[in-house]
């Protein structure tokens, strides 16, 4: 499987990135002092002084002093340090998010498609109310009743996200269950949890590993959106989707606010899911069932 | 439509049990009253409308939450069903107009702009992913394959409110005629552009689309507005919906088109055209009808955030300032809405596919 792990440049290419990313949220701690988002330099705001790149703005403040590699905010922060700060906080979120949505709807999908019957019935039912919503619509709801905390908006991220897991394990346990296999375990006086656990699921993973990997990106974007909307507890945390809210009243004066944070939204997520597409890619022949 | 029916309402119990429930009791009044009422006037309508009990003393006692004072939530939702299938939605409070617009007219004075919006992005997606995908998949590994994948990948990737702003940047910052933009940057009828008309005057509202409208009372400089301003933010919107609709039309094509019953037709002599249009397509398109329940869904999704950033008046715009203000009836009629049309897109989508595939009979 490592031949042809590296036979496949999309995949080493997006596992490059996503590594990286991973990398820098851990050491970004080194990188830059993480009470970096608490000073402001009023005197620096808005400025660009990057000679790499001259902007078709007739104003554009020079800051004076340090130089800023992607100019600062509106509170006098560089942008290039807030961005480092916010890579970190936005894939922990996603990882609990992704982690927590995999588990909850891998067990009810699967004990849906295992037991059969009434409570395949039910559960379905639940997942059809929710997936009669847009993620975001949902997602807005939850937060506007529970209020404005980073675990709410977790919450809210996580029951829009479960019904998708249900629905992806449900139908691979559907068609694994009708195996030779299992038939087996059960004269031999195996319980249902264990099989289940033990046997079925195993041989059904590898679409939801796929899933989960293309999820990371998925959730970022589901949750920066909803930062940007206003739904974050502090306006200036340093998370990606929140930083573009500190640029919009600046869109055509100072445009960088807007541009980079962006950019590095799309860096990341285009990284987890060229990975996931990669591993798919790889894993193929087994998926076919 | 027993579903349909069930899921409505079991919708509309949750969002009212996890707002009266979380809430305090004022805001389960604040929709109903009017800016001029006295404390004592409140409380009647309070107890009329089911929201405080028949006990309660007085009106500060109901807004001090004493205990035995706010009547029971299930009788409070019985109410509230009953106001609503008369038509009362109370009046809107969101900032501006709290207490003298009914919130059904601010919704159904929005929704048009919205569903212009929808409509349009979907259009686009299907007249732009099909023949990205087919021309994809009969040029497979070939240049144009190659770059439609990467165009995908990335189109996946974008955050839909970066990529508003990034369109608004490029478009009125970059191209700028004389000093303005060549698209508007906000609003649906803009006049400040390089290519608008500055007075497009005023359109009757006949079926209550300002698109259909201008066109079929024959203002074509206010039709040529509202266009203009609709194209940023629907290519915004559809770039997300566009990538994922071509990959799959690229993936059932590549699937249909390794059948024996193309090799059958090619080997009869038929044209390549009729081959991959007549023959392929028409069994490569199941897949990517289902999914378009799920396109429509993030569509609607969406474009909450792409009418925050356009500044366009519709109804994704609003919830944004009602989440805010905590507008309740306003909520609950969104969300309604919204689940109405998703769940009957998805039926009228099972409907075509059963159509379109024999093998499915319901």
């Amino acid at each position: 499987m490592y031949f042809l792990f590296k036979q496949n440049p999309v995949v080493v290419a997006g596992s490059v990135i996503a590594v990286g990313s991973l990398l820098l949220a851990l050491l970004s701690g080194f990188i830059v002092q993480p009470n970096l988002w608490q000073v402001e330099h009023l005197d620096q705001r808005l400025c660009w002084n990057n000679p790499a790149f001259s902007w078709p703005i007739p104003n554009v403040y020079n800051c004076s002093g340090a130089s800023y590699p992607l100019g600062t905010d509106s509170y006098g922060r560089d942008v290039l340090q807030m961005i480092i700060l916010a890579v970190p906080l936005d894939l922990e979120i996603s990882l609990t998010i992704v982690i927590l949505a995999t588990i909850v709807g891998v067990a009810l999908g699967s004990l849906a498609a295992y037991a059969g019957g009434k409570i395949d019935e039910l559960i379905l039912r639940v997942t059809d109310v929710f997936f009669a919503l847009p993620a975001l619509v949902l997602a807005i709801v939850v937060m506007v009743v529970l209020g404005r905390t980073l675990q709410n908006l977790t919450i809210a991220v996580l029951i829009t996200w479960w019904p998708y897991y249900v629905r992806l394990i449900r139908s691979q346990v559907l068609s694994e269950k009708e195996r030779p296999y299992v038939e087996a375990l059960r004269s031999t006086g195996a319980s249902p949890l264990r099989i289940l656990f033990l046997h079925i699921l195993p041989n059904t993973i590898y679409p939801v590993i796929v899933q989960m990997t293309l999820d990371i990106g998925g959730v970022i974007l589901t949750f920066s959106a909803l930062m940007f909307l206003g739904f974050s507890p502090n306006p200036t945390l340093p998370e990606l989707g929140n930083l573009v809210t500190d640029g919009i009243n600046y869109v055509f004066t100072a445009p960088w606010l807007i541009i980079f944070p962006g950019l590095t939204i799309v860096i990341i997520v285009l990284g987890f899911n060229l990975l996931g597409d990669g591993i798919r890619d790889i894993l193929d022949p087994r998926l076919r069932r | 439509m027993f579903l349909l029916v069930f899921i409505l309402l079991v919708i509309s119990l949750v969002v009212f049990y996890l707002a009266r429930g979380a809430l305090p009791p004022e805001y389960s009044l604040a929709p109903y009253i009017t800016p001029r009422m006295s404390d004592a006037q409140k409380l009647d309508l309070a107890q009329s409308l089911g929201v405080a009990s028949a006990v309660c003393p007085s009106y500060s006692a109901f807004s001090s939450h004493v205990p035995g004072c706010q009547a029971p939530l299930w009788s409070q939702y019985v109410d509230w069903l009953k106001l609503v299938f008369s038509g009362n939605w109370g009046y809107s409070q969101l900032p501006g107009l709290v207490g003298s617009t009914k919130t059904w007219d601010v919704f159904s004075a929005r929704f048009p702009y919205t569903a212009q919006i929808a409509i349009f992005s979907s259009v686009l997606t299907f007249l732009i992913a099909f023949p990205m995908g087919i021309i994809s998949a009969t040029h497979n590994n070939k240049l144009p394959d190659h770059a439609s994948r990467i165009a995908a990948l990335v189109g996946y990737s974008l955050p839909v409110y970066w990529f508003g702003y990034m369109l608004q940047i490029i478009f009125v910052l970059y191209l700028a005629v004389q000093g303005r933009g060549l698209f508007p940057s906000s609003g649906a009828l803009a006049t400040q552009c390089a290519i608008c008309f500055s007075s497009p005057g005023v359109i009757p509202a006949i079926t209550g689309l300002p698109l259909l409208d201008s066109l079929l009372s024959g203002n074509i400089p206010f039709f040529w507005d509202s266009f203009v301003s609709l194209i940023l933010p629907a290519l915004t919107l559809s770039l997300g919906t566009i990538a994922a609709l071509t990959r799959i039309v690229r993936s059932s094509m590549m699937e249909a088109l390794r059948q024996d019953y193309i090799l059958l037709a090619r080997s009869k002599g038929l044209r390549e055209r009729i081959v991959v249009y007549r023959h392929a397509l028409r069994n490569a398109m199941l897949p990517a009808i289902t999914v378009s329940g799920l396109i429509f869904s993030f569509l609607l999704g969406g474009v909450v955030l792409v009418e925050t950033v356009f500044a366009y008046p519709g109804i994704g715009q609003a919830i944004v300032d009602a989440s805010l203000v905590v507008d309740i009836n306003f909520l609950e009629l969104y969300v309604l809405v919204t689940a109405l049309i998703l769940v009957v897109t998805n039926l009228c989508v099972d409907m075509i596919y059963a159509i379109l595939d024999p093998r499915i009979r319901y």
